[in-house]
């Protein structure tokens, strides 16, 4: 216990992290209204805060953060967006970890004009916004859930391209792994047993980091019009569908999805921060 | 000398084969997405031939070699390589001239949030290196990492809510001018500029009023990873050998401040490359909550639309700008530093 005093934001960030994790399994299960659809003749209901939410009671009376235009219920639909933007960022990641990981451990092991190429390419993707080229190849692509996982993937590879290729460059050259090259083993081995290994670290850090930057832009995309289709229950759709209600006064069906995705980010920045800290150590 | 100017060089010809290859990737990539224009053009319950009549002014019926020719400007009209970027298919006005009125309304934007950003990001960045670990510098730390990762659209629609309608000390997120008022006459495309060289100070009152919620949006959000980069580069300054020679030498802190803020200043330059791209992925969502018609909320229109030619138009131009930046900014680096060169 007095070990993790030392990294608040680990603790934090794990707390969080848990919650947002927690509420994608389990969101089917506890909350008392189905997400998408409406409760007949409450549209626009104001929150009601100061009465106890019905957690894991179906069809209660009480719209705790009231309800939007169309009657939806906006704590259900709070509760239930996890699952939307939890599971497209962090499935974007492992893709894009497991290319990038690959592709940076071959390059660094193996530099060639190939592997300059590669680089080259990398540079090329990461210089342009994110946003821009997501919503580009999301669109054009069709817009769902798979297809934002695919061009996310394909946009973050550079990242842990980068990461692994710079670990693995000052791996090669450590006395183990001139050990095993001594002792006769392969390269391919070498790399694949020691190196990779060794190298994994950073891109796990950054992992944490860059799954909250991918809700960011999964909800982002979906605000903008070129992410998933409505009444999903997502984050940046619900954000975009209370904007005009908020400019009347009417705050709740957007803020209360703001507030979740901005702790929930903020839980993945943390974590990752309490990792490099803990990793540095 | 001879040597910075082969690094310039270098970036120069690197920076080109870098465009001309997003721009034949992007060209081959939105016609490979099953994205049918055509068919968005026409409507749903279009006949067979109005949407082959369709493909066939769009130029989508021909082999993909051929509209790259004549989309380079190779095969008849005048192309790109005659910074020619076609005709928009959603409005049908020349991309370049679409381009040419939404670009300066995002690079103003950008601009003054940058300079916001850092008003507010220096002073703090350079205060909480002082005394790294302090309670300032602690605070400030939780702020940084709870600001950078923040969704700006939220917080866009958030300060609308308190600034406009509850407070109402903010314009409606309706442009950037009141719809009443007489623009200044076009000569830059900033507001701002235009207003000056018009000598009118209501339309610069008014534009800035306008631009005062967007721009307090992104420097929120902007001066998360602006602390942290200022900060740490103070850090490195004054923990280096000639600080501490400088200290040893019994130089008053003034002086010292000033050695060091040089030295921390070179590397915050590679920030605003860093940070460019992050910026405006931001501007999209910033102008699409204000309606502000910059070159981002632009694209997102092209996109929607499935408009090829206005895609092509801003990614070229974005990679375009991006390259200037980069290699000004490169050509800055290498005269404050020359050992960058090396």
């Amino acid at each position: 216990m007095t070990r993790l005093r030392a990294y608040p934001t680990l603790v934090i960030g794990l707390v969080l992290v848990t919650l947002a994790v927690l509420l994608a399994v389990l969101s089917p299960y506890i909350v008392p209204y189905a997400p998408n659809t409406a409760t007949p003749d409450v549209e626009m209901a104001p929150p009601r805060l100061t009465q106890i939410p019905h957690l894991l009671m179906q069809g209660a009376p009480v719209h705790w953060f009231g309800t939007d235009a169309a009657g939806l219920d906006v704590f259900s639909r709070v509760l239930t967006a996890p699952r939307t933007d939890l599971i497209i960022a962090i499935s974007a990641n492992l893709l894009s970890m497991f290319a990038g990981t690959l592709i940076g451990l071959l390059c660094g092991f193996y530099r060639g004009w190939l592997s300059e190429l590669v680089m080259r390419i990398s540079d090329l993707v990461q210089s342009f916004p994110i946003l821009i080229s997501g919503m580009i190849l999301v669109t054009l692509a069709g817009r769902n859930a798979g297809n934002i996982i695919l061009a996310l993937g394909l946009l973050y590879t550079p990242i842990y391209v980068r990461l692994a290729r710079v670990e693995v460059l000052s791996q090669r050259s450590r006395g183990y792994v001139e050990a095993s090259r001594a002792l006769g083993m392969r390269e391919i081995v070498i790399a694949a047993r020691h190196v990779l290994p060794n190298s994994l670290a950073p891109s796990l850090i950054q992992a944490s980091v860059m799954v909250g930057f991918g809700i960011l832009t999964t909800a982002g995309l979906s605000f903008v019009g070129a992410g998933v289709r409505p009444p999903t229950p997502e984050w940046g759709l619900m954000i975009a569908g209370g904007v005009d209600d908020m400019i009347q006064g009417q705050w709740w069906p957007s803020v209360f999805p703001g507030v979740a995705i901005s702790l929930t980010v903020f839980g993945f920045a943390a974590l990752g921060n309490g990792l490099e800290r803990l990793y540095a150590r | 000398m001879p040597t910075r100017f082969r690094f310039i060089g270098r970036r120069v010809v690197i920076g080109l084969v870098q465009l001309v290859g997003l721009v034949l990737a992007v060209f081959f990539l939105i016609r490979l997405l099953p994205a049918d224009p055509a068919a968005r053009l026409v409507g749903q319950n279009a006949t067979p031939e109005a949407l082959a009549a369709a493909r066939h002014t769009l130029g989508l019926d021909r082999p993909l070699m051929i509209q790259l020719a004549d989309y380079l400007g190779l095969w008849g009209r005048a192309g790109v390589l005659e910074a020619n970027l076609g005709t928009s298919w959603s409005s049908g006005a020349p991309v370049l001239t679409e381009i040419h009125q939404t670009l300066p309304i995002t690079v103003e934007l950008i601009t003054l949030s940058f300079m916001g950003a850092f008003l507010v990001a220096f002073p703090i960045g350079t205060l909480c290196a002082t005394r790294p670990g302090g309670v300032a510098d602690r605070g400030t730390f939780v702020f940084t990492l709870f600001a950078g990762s923040q969704p700006e659209f939220w917080w866009g629609v958030l300060f609308i809510y308190v600034f406009f309608y509850l407070l109402n000390a903010a314009p409606p997120p309706l442009g950037r001018l009141d719809p009443l008022s007489t623009p200044p006459a076009v000569v830059t495309g900033f507001i701002t500029i235009d207003s000056l060289l018009a000598w009118n100070f209501t339309a610069l009152g008014d534009g800035l009023y306008h631009l005062m919620l967007p721009v307090a949006t992104k420097v929120f959000v902007l001066s998360g990873p602006m602390i942290k980069m200022i900060r740490q580069n103070m850090v490195r300054a004054l923990s280096s050998d000639y600080i501490l020679y400088a200290e040893s030498c019994g130089l008053p802190p003034r002086t010292i401040a000033r050695y060091a803020l040089r030295n921390a200043l070179a590397p915050a330059l590679t920030l605003i490359g860093v940070l460019y791209g992050y910026v405006l992925g931001g501007a999209v969502l910033i102008e699409t909550i204000f309606s502000l018609g910059g070159i981002g909320q632009y694209a997102v229109n092209a996109v929607l639309n499935f408009d090829y030619p206005a895609i092509e138009g801003v990614v070229l131009v974005i990679t375009a700008v991006s390259l200037v930046v980069y290699l000004v900014l490169d050509v800055v680096q290498v005269l404050l530093d020359p050992r960058v060169a090396e």
